[in-house]
């Protein structure tokens, strides 16, 4: 073992001639084991610097979300009291505004912005308001047409 | 009558400068033999659609490199010498490039770009310019993959010595293991000398001919090492990746690499440049040049001079056979050691990581991971691994890089 050691420190300090046989199974043992070792140092140290940075982005990008969701409540809440405001005044009944729509656990904010932006775009200038319900995730089995639809999307990649 | 002789005289001075009376020279028969045997690689990328981007042009330089008299490409002018310099060091891997500037062939000049390891990371570049590291960034411990399915280079090493080849040959062949075209080529052409018993061509046409063959030796390894509970397992949802983040991520993997392992600096450096410039959004005229125009005329000088240096002595050998076999079992293992640290993964996380996307830890973008989504597919048809398995594959060009840096380190 002691030997084996020494060949693995001499191997990182000297090197072996490309045209040299006859390695010796030491030498090839300390080639196999410098090799996986240096590869995953490598490797581990890149894991550890970018599971760091991605807690940090992660936690930036989640106070970042509170904030905005705070700022839009907030928002809501003023246009809701303008709203109550100008119903006072006129004496003309407001439309009520829209039930919020009942979004599935899990599934993100800017998701259900999207599709109510998607939604708006689609019935734009038809003279119909679109109400989102609800959102819920699909269910995770699909249909034959639907797989192969995904299939064929994602058989490029 | 005089103009009669000396028509023949002519025809029969012509028959015997043409490359047809190079065939029946002394040892003419092997270049018909490689003819023949570029025919088969050439069926092999048309016909059969193995890896056609490189398998035509290896091809095709291996027909040009055969034919009697084209003196398209000299190997003796790529061999060391040993000179003196005006300093009195002795240098005995000289190469005298005024020479094959003045006097080489076509092909000679641009295997210089090989030789001089210019192709290779420029090869890389384009890879870079076209890679989304953002499932590896997701989920950072798809490293672990990439780093163990890159053992296979390193047990073949041990397989090649066995057999008594030089230390060269062993980490040319080994690489292959890592399941990356230009890797293999940038070792081998740094490594390999005329004493060597294979050349940069055969390590390129074993590697470029396993890596079309992945979805052939890849599944029944993945079948047989995973049980059918491990290959149904469904991952979760990747979190998703904030611009900065795949910002950062080339710069950090270049300082550290490049620091640790400074002969893996070109391949990664290049790499990472070209994912920067994709990454960076405000650089589209160059990443379009580096994904498209730069890779593919790079391409065409790769695999037309690697093809070129495929002599028959070289390939009509047992030595050649000993690269495919061992070609093969570097592959294999490397599928192997993927999917047994999945396993691992498995057990430690409870059975929230499917193994199968650890055989995707060989590099051979994206074919690999692809294989990964097959064989999950065929347990739980609405299973999809790709984008996971995708996390494996890019980290694997990662770490073939590193394991080529390290046998350039040990082996010089």
């Amino acid at each position: 073992m002691s030997d084996l050691q020494f060949k693995f420190a001499q191997l990182l300090s000297s090197n072996i001639p490309p045209d040299q046989t006859d390695l010796g199974g030491e030498t090839i043992a300390s080639v196999v084991i410098t090799g996986i070792s240096v590869v995953f140092m490598g490797l581990i140290i890149l894991i550890l610097l970018v599971t760091l940075y991605g807690k940090i982005f992660e936690g930036i990008n989640k106070s970042a979300e509170a904030k905005a969701k705070a700022k839009a409540e907030a928002e809501a809440a003023a246009k809701a009291k303008a709203a109550e405001a100008a119903a006072k005044e006129a004496p003309a009944p407001a439309p009520a505004p829209a039930p919020a729509p009942a979004v599935e656990d899990g599934i993100e904010e800017e998701v259900v912005a999207a599709i109510m932006g998607a939604l708006s775009v689609m019935y734009e200038g038809s003279g119909k308001k679109p109400v989102l319900k609800g959102v819920k995730a699909a269910k995770p089995r699909r249909s034959a047409w639907s797989a192969a639809g995904i299939m064929d999307n994602t058989r490029p990649f | 009558m005089a103009i009669i002789q000396s028509f023949l005289d002519t025809l029969a001075q012509l028959a015997q400068e043409s490359g047809f009376a190079g065939f029946f020279a002394d040892g003419g028969w092997k270049n018909i033999i490689m003819i023949l045997i570029s025919f088969v690689f050439m069926y092999l990328a048309v016909g059969r659609g193995f890896e056609p981007l490189l398998l035509l042009p290896i091809s095709f330089g291996m027909l040009l490199t055969n034919l009697p008299g084209a003196d398209l490409y000299h190997p003796e002018y790529w061999e060391y010498l040993k000179v003196t310099d005006r300093y009195g060091e002795v240098n005995d891997h000289y190469i005298d490039y005024n020479r094959i500037l003045e006097h080489g062939g076509l092909l000679d000049i641009l295997y210089m770009g090989v030789k001089l390891q210019l192709y290779p990371p420029l090869i890389f570049l384009g890879i870079g310019a076209m890679t989304d590291f953002g499932p590896l960034i997701a989920s950072p411990r798809s490293f672990l993959l990439g780093a163990a399915a890159q053992g296979g280079i390193f047990f073949t090493f041990v397989g090649a010595a066995i057999l008594n080849m030089s230390a060269a040959d062993c980490a040319s062949i080994a690489i292959i293991g890592g399941a990356d075209g230009p890797t293999s080529i940038f070792v081998s052409s740094k490594l390999l000398t005329k004493n060597s018993a294979c050349s940069v061509g055969t390590i390129a046409l074993a590697a470029y001919t396993y890596m079309a063959l992945v979805p052939i030796i890849q599944p029944p390894i993945m079948r047989a090492l995973t049980t059918k509970k491990e290959r149904s397992v469904v991952m979760g949802q990747l979190r998703p990746v904030s611009r900065l983040e795949k910002l950062i991520f080339p710069v950090l993997v270049t300082l550290i690499i490049a620091l640790m392992i400074p002969s893996a600096a070109p391949l990664v450096g290049m790499l990472m440049f070209g994912n920067l410039l994709k990454e960076s959004g405000c650089c589209d005229r160059l990443v379009k040049t580096a994904q498209n125009e730069l890779m593919n005329i790079i391409t065409i000088f790769l695999g037309v001079t690697v093809g070129a240096t495929t002599q028959a002595d070289k390939v009509i050998s047992l030595d050649f056979g000993k690269v495919m076999l061992l070609g093969v079992i570097a592959f294999s293992l490397g599928t192997a050691c993927g999917i047994l640290l999945g396993k691992l993964m498995y057990i430690l996380t409870k059975g929230k990581i499917n193994p199968l996307i650890g055989s995707a830890g060989v590099s051979a973008v994206p074919m690999a991971a692809r294989i990964s989504q097959k064989v999950g597919q065929e347990e739980v048809p609405t299973n999809y691994l790709l984008m996971h398995a995708m996390g494996p594959n890019v980290a694997g060009v990662i770490g073939s890089a590193v394991a080529a840096g390290v046998l350039l380190a040990i082996v010089k």
